[in-house]
């Protein structure tokens, strides 16, 4: 059986998945988890998951953002005074975004 | 896909297990990552007895936390190859402990003595590492990303050799003798670690056009003595007349292909050199030694999975 590993590096980081292990049962799968997985790079915690019960949907199937013009819901559209520090961070975030969705 | 279409889209990371992939491509890519990975467990075993011999604690640690690296590189290399859908990773580790999976030509010879250890820790993990870090660009994803890991770990068993490579070349007159002694037994063998030159390579056309690997064997052992040719003479270390390398003016080298043992290097490719032949028997007893570990195991899916545990009947 076949089990994803996801790794968290720091308490307050996502878990990103970081490879698999083949393990006959949850126990065994943690343990090595631990041992390919957490034993280099810092990690705090790790999650296992059996393979067959993640689902998926990719670029074949979807057309995520959908495909029409949406430049009305991106703060960079709106030409206004000067912006609050933390609305211009978020506009930032979003034409970073926006940027490597172009580039996909 | 066919096999026109799967060179057109040939890149990077480009196809997964989700792709539907040519038989041609996924035996290749098979072959490959079965012969890496085989070549992980089988260096293991070989530097497995200096966690023992090694002269310091520090050095015996190193060994220890490099043995569990590439036993570990292994089983990354095996889940990457087997996703393919063409071999298991049981039916590859079998053919391993059969003498049919086939390994580096490097880890058929016996390695004996301390001196030894840079030649296999230095030079072959550093050329080894020369040629993982090209396959971080394979077409295959489970390899690249098998590669990212690999790489992250490969850089300090390769400083780790450099480092006893210096100190005993640093060492007394016995000792340096003993590791020159050592490079000229090793050096040929390390210059075929790359292969027989492209016009001999057999395998390499199909897996170039389909991105399994980027470079070719001429390419990858040029990198290779760029680098690790000044540093073995700044050791101190003498290079062999023989084989000859010719330096050109690009920056490239020839090695004379006919002053290298290639009889006995299609021997080994065969696995049918005398001290790889002990050395696989050898890997095949301490699989067999811990076959109930595996048969627990297995026992323990059958249950987690909402089987009947068998009857202890035996």
């Amino acid at each position: 059986m076949i089990w994803e590993v996801f790794r968290q590096n720091q308490a307050g980081d996502y878990h990103t998945h970081c490879g698999n292990v083949h393990a006959p049962d949850r126990e065994m799968a943690l343990l090595f988890a631990e041992v390919q997985h957490g034993r280099r790079k810092p990690t705090n915690s790790l999650w296992v998951v059996p393979q067959e019960e993640i689902g998926e949907v990719d670029t074949e199937d979807a057309k995520f953002g959908g495909t029409t013009n949406k430049s009305y819901r991106f703060a960079r559209t709106y030409n206004v005074e000067p912006a609050a520090e933390e609305v211009e961070a978020s506009e930032k975030e979003l034409t970073e975004a926006e940027r490597k969705r172009g580039e996909a | 896909m066919n096999v026109e279409e799967t060179k057109a889209r040939a890149s990077p990371r480009e196809f997964s297990p989700k792709d539907d992939l040519p038989e041609e491509y996924r035996k290749a890519a098979t072959r490959m990552l079965e012969f890496h990975a085989n070549s992980e467990i089988m260096g293991a075993y070989l530097e497995r007895p200096f966690i023992r011999k090694a002269p310091s604690l520090e050095r015996k640690m190193a060994f220890s936390a490099k043995v569990q690296d590439e036993i570990g590189h292994g089983q990354l290399l095996y889940r990457a190859a087997e996703s393919l859908g063409v071999k298991t990773r049981d039916e590859m580790l079998d053919d391993l402990a059969e003498g049919k999976g086939k390994f580096l030509n490097c880890f058929h010879y016996p390695l004996e003595s301390w001196v030894e250890t840079p030649m296999i820790a230095f030079f072959v993990d550093g050329a080894a590492m020369r040629r993982q870090a090209t396959l971080k660009k394979s077409s295959w994803e489970p390899y690249a990303h098998a590669m990212d890991k690999i790489c992250f770990e490969e850089g300090f068993h390769v400083k780790h050799g450099e480092s006893i490579l210096g100190e005993l070349m640093n060492g007394s007159k016995k000792e340096q003798e003993m590791t020159q002694e050592a490079f000229d037994k090793w050096w040929p063998r390390i210059l075929q670690f790359f292969g027989p030159t492209d016009d001999q390579s057999s395998h390499h056309d199909f897996a170039a056009d389909v991105g399994l690997k980027v470079m070719t064997n001429d390419e990858l052992r040029n990198a290779f003595l760029n680098t690790y040719l000044p540093k073995a003479k700044k050791y101190g270390l003498e290079i062999p007349d023989e084989p000859r390398i010719r330096e050109n003016d690009d920056g490239t080298y020839d090695v004379v292909e006919d002053d290298l043992d290639w009889d006995e290097f299609f021997t080994i490719a065969k696995n049918d050199y005398e001290p790889g032949v002990g050395q696989i028997e050898g890997r095949k007893h301490a699989q067999d030694a811990v076959e109930w570990v595996r048969n627990a195991l297995d026992e323990q899916e059958a249950i987690a999975a909402g089987g009947q545990s068998p009857q202890a009947a035996d």
